[in-house]
């Protein structure tokens, strides 16, 4: 280690100081010094201190580590979680510039989590306590001679499967009380409005399946709880899945902003320099958050203003914040361009960034963020005979098939009873039965 | 402004707490690989490895199932520069792109892990869970040989076996508890042995198992035999060869090759060699019945034999070739025939399956083996297990 814990301190009060000063308002942060195997195992369990276990986190381990070795991506070593106060994990091997951007880097993040809205429904006080303490249930259904591992283990493959196909952040799922309320209400208005089917369980669709199952199926306890804290989970994870580009764009700003104006003596500063690019360089055929959201933030400062900048972290997500200010300039600039799979099997450009194609483009780009790319799922039905009959949101982009029959086994495993799912694949209705 | 200045502090490391869900996740790579290995044991890799050096296989990894678009949706990405045209084709990987399932011309994100072996271990994968609870005890029973072995004192036996040790101590025994004291005693007066002092060592008769092992491996090298069905040989010996490997101490191998007439050869001649002749595939049997005869007596090797041919052979030969399956079948643990058959045969019935299938007794296995796929499941056959697809 190149420097002392006493430097650590004397960065983090100058960052404090520079960031408070631009306006930044974020949780206090806990930095826990941590070794490579550490950090990598952290890294696994998406940063939670204390979390459930699952062969999956395994999983992730070799997966991270993999990365990690072959080269790697985004900022190395840093890892943040949404809580209060935010724990971020600080490798004691880092160098100290490293060190110093990261710190800067995390400000930015905890200020994004306190302030986005999207994030409001994730309850970053508790999320710690509340991780640890489904942890020591499920480790209770583990050693439970009646439940055991295989069973837990299934459930929580079924669970993962569909985490996402939860309410998204800012959807509303309405209760039955309100869905019937609300109808009586459009009858006094429309009273040729056609009655609607009491007896149909949901009465309209669902999309949060996790919770119509967790709700809805006769399963035993330990299985609803299981369902539950999955669910908990996606939801708290959602935000960060929809606002991935601006988190991080928002974070880079932050840490480009803060420690050019720390002085850093210039040997720190010129590798800072090193790392900053390599952090938000474009990832060629894909797109780089990092370089998206970071670009953006700073055009949106040049364009209109800084306090356009917070009002956007404060508002918008991935999707709304692209729509809202992705120019035709900024799609030339970043070299963006679409493309698809033909049916003859090549990959081929379909629109580039030019004066005829950037719309489409941009229309493209906005579908494909901020979780765009994980399908719309919904509950149509629970069928007296036990039956779930599911249904999609298809939007032209077809299903996978052997991903989703496989996953609707999942689902039939969680449910307990058949599940079928009602989709559309080359432009006819089709259905994926387990 | 509240000062809220930035807490640091040591990472209690709670051990590994990634350990055991790693653990997990490798017992499912295992089994994983359990499940699919018989994929991998026709793979040139691993047939001829010399036991030494370990290999890499490489093993599909443990999917997590999501819903997810196929890939008919649009994709948008960066591009190094400007020159990208609409319409353009695009070839991800040959770009010197890394494979990535965002990115144009990569297979749809399934994940692989390389895994290092030594051949022990795979034969430990490839027999651990075979399905054979019996095999032991039946097929791969050990032929006995007897042996002398201690068991205790007797005081009846042969002067050759005299303790005399033993004898001298019961006398001195029984001369203490008389009062007898050769100090004391008088002139003239002894103590002499009793028939009781006498202590003869005795002997049992005792089986011991046999840790010796012989497998001959037959196979017809006539004209009918091309490269495809040498290599479903190949690799149906190999697996043969580690199991029973596996099994005994001193494992020797022999060789034999026959088209009109049958000889002993080395390994490499027995999977490269190619005749142009006819078959008289009674020769081979016939062959393994005089090597035994002459280097391995069934009462001190375990015989195992296997007969690898395409099943064409000279009518004439039939006859014979029973008669010689039958002498061979009297001294074997087990004999094997394997049919090799990449295509469908317009004469069936004549096939030496066809012959030898009525006059299948305990001993004998008859399998056919068509294409890569099958050659585990013969396997299994062969040595008794579950009755699986094919022959």
């Amino acid at each position: 280690m190149d420097y002392k814990l006493s430097d650590l301190e004397e960065w983090d009060e100058k960052i404090f100081a520079i960031a408070k000063g631009h306006g930044l308002d974020w949780y206090e942060i806990q930095y826990e010094f941590i070794d490579y195997f550490s950090m990598i195992g952290a890294m696994a369990f998406h940063g939670m201190p204390s979390h459930y276990n699952h062969w999956s986190f395994g999983k992730n381990f070799e997966r991270t580590h993999q990365m990690y070795n072959l080269g790697m991506e985004g900022l190395p070593y840093e890892l943040i979680i949404n809580s209060n106060p935010s724990v971020a994990y600080m490798m004691r091997e880092n160098a100290l510039y490293l060190q110093i951007l990261i710190m800067a880097h995390c400000v930015g993040h905890s200020d994004f989590f306190k302030n986005n809205r999207t994030f409001k429904g994730t309850r970053p006080d508790t999320i710690v306590g509340r991780s640890r303490a489904a942890k020591k249930r499920f480790q209770g259904y583990v050693e439970d001679p009646s439940i055991g591992i295989e069973k837990v283990e299934s459930t929580i493959d079924a669970c993962h499967a569909i985490q996402f196909q939860i309410q998204r952040p800012g959807w509303r799922r309405r209760t039955r009380e309100e869905i019937i309320e609300e109808h009586k209400f459009k009858l006094k208005k429309d009273p040729e409005l056609p009655d609607i089917d009491l007896s149909k369980n949901p009465l309209e669709e669902d999309y949060d399946i996790l919770g119509f199952i967790a709700e809805n199926a006769r399963i035993p306890s330990w299985k609803r709880d299981i369902i539950e804290v999955c669910r908990d989970e996606g939801q708290y994870f959602w935000p960060q899945i929809q606002t991935k580009v601006m988190n991080e764009g928002w974070a880079s700003y932050w840490h480009y902003t803060i420690l050019h104006e720390l002085d850093l003596p210039p040997e720190l500063h010129v590798a800072f320099i090193k790392s900053h690019n390599q952090v938000i360089r474009p990832h060629i055929g894909g797109i780089n958050p990092y370089h998206l959201g970071f670009h953006l933030f700073n055009r949106i400062k040049e364009r209109i203003g800084m306090d356009e900048c917070f009002l956007a972290r404060e508002v918008h997500n991935d999707a709304s914040f692209l729509r809202q200010y992705l120019t035709q300039e900024d799609c030339e600039d970043l070299n963006l361009f679409s493309y698809s799979r033909k049916k003859s099997g090549d990959v081929s450009v379909d629109d580039v960034s030019n004066e005829e194609g950037w719309e489409q483009v941009k229309k493209d780009i906005v579908r494909q963020v901020g979780g765009g790319s994980i399908p719309v799922l919904y509950v149509e039905e629970a069928r007296k005979t036990g039956m779930l009959v599911l249904g999609h949101e298809h939007d032209g982009r077809d299903l996978e098939l052997v991903e989703a029959k496989n996953s609707l086994r999942h689902i039939h495993y969680l449910w307990d009873n058949p599940a079928v799912l009602d989709t559309i694949i080359d432009g006819n209705a089709y259905r994926i039965e387990t | 402004m509240i000062c809220i200045m930035s807490i640091f502090k040591e990472h209690k490391t709670n051990a590994d707490r990634v350990a055991s869900d790693r653990r997990r996740h490798k017992e499912k790579i295992d089994k994983a690989i359990r499940e699919g290995i018989h994929h991998i044991v026709a793979d040139e890799s691993i047939i001829g490895n010399n036991g030494k050096q370990k290999f890499r296989i490489t093993v599909k990894g443990i999917k997590e199932h999501k819903f997810v678009y196929g890939d008919n949706g649009k994709q948008v990405g960066s591009a190094p520069g400007r020159d990208v045209k609409k319409g353009q084709k695009l070839g991800g990987k040959e770009r010197g792109q890394p494979a990535r399932p965002d990115k144009p011309g990569s297979d749809s994100g399934e994940e692989y892990y390389d895994v290092e072996m030594s051949l022990d271990e795979l034969a430990e994968y490839l027999f651990s869970d075979l399905g054979l609870p019996d095999l032991q005890k039946k097929q791969l029973a050990n032929i006995k040989t007897h042996k002398l072995k201690r068991n205790g004192y007797r005081t009846e036996g042969i002067i050759p076996r005299l303790d005399r040790k033993k004898s001298a101590i019961a006398r001195i025994k029984r001369m203490k508890a008389a009062g007898f004291d050769p100090e004391k005693a008088e002139e003239g007066e002894t103590f002499s042995f009793h028939e009781d002092d006498l202590k003869y060592r005795h002997y049992k008769l005792k089986d011991e198992p046999c840790t010796n092992a012989v497998v001959f491996f037959v196979m017809d090298v006539s004209g009918s035999m091309d490269q495809e069905k040498k290599f479903l040989a190949r690799s149906f010996c190999f697996l043969m060869y580690q199991f029973i490997r596996t099994k005994y101490e001193n494992v020797e191998v022999v060789f034999v090759t026959h088209d009109v007439e049958a000889r002993e050869v080395n390994e490499q001649a027995f999977f490269t060699l190619s005749t142009s002749g006819g078959t008289y595939a009674s020769t081979g049997l016939a062959l393994v019945n005089k090597i035994v005869e002459e280097r391995y007596h069934p009462n001190s090797w375990n015989l195992y034999a296997f007969h690898l041919s395409d099943g064409d052979n000279f009518d004439s030969d039939n006859g014979k070739y029973i008669e010689a399956h039958a002498k061979l079948e009297a001294m074997v643990q087990l004999f094997g025939y394997v049919e090799l058959e990449p295509e469908k045969s317009w004469m069936e019935e004549l096939k030496l399956s066809r012959i030898l299938m009525p006059r299948i007794r305990e001993k004998s296995r008859c399998v056919t083996v068509k294409r890569k796929e099958d050659v585990w499941p013969a396997f299994r056959e062969i040595l008794g297990a579950v009755k699986t697809e094919g022959a």
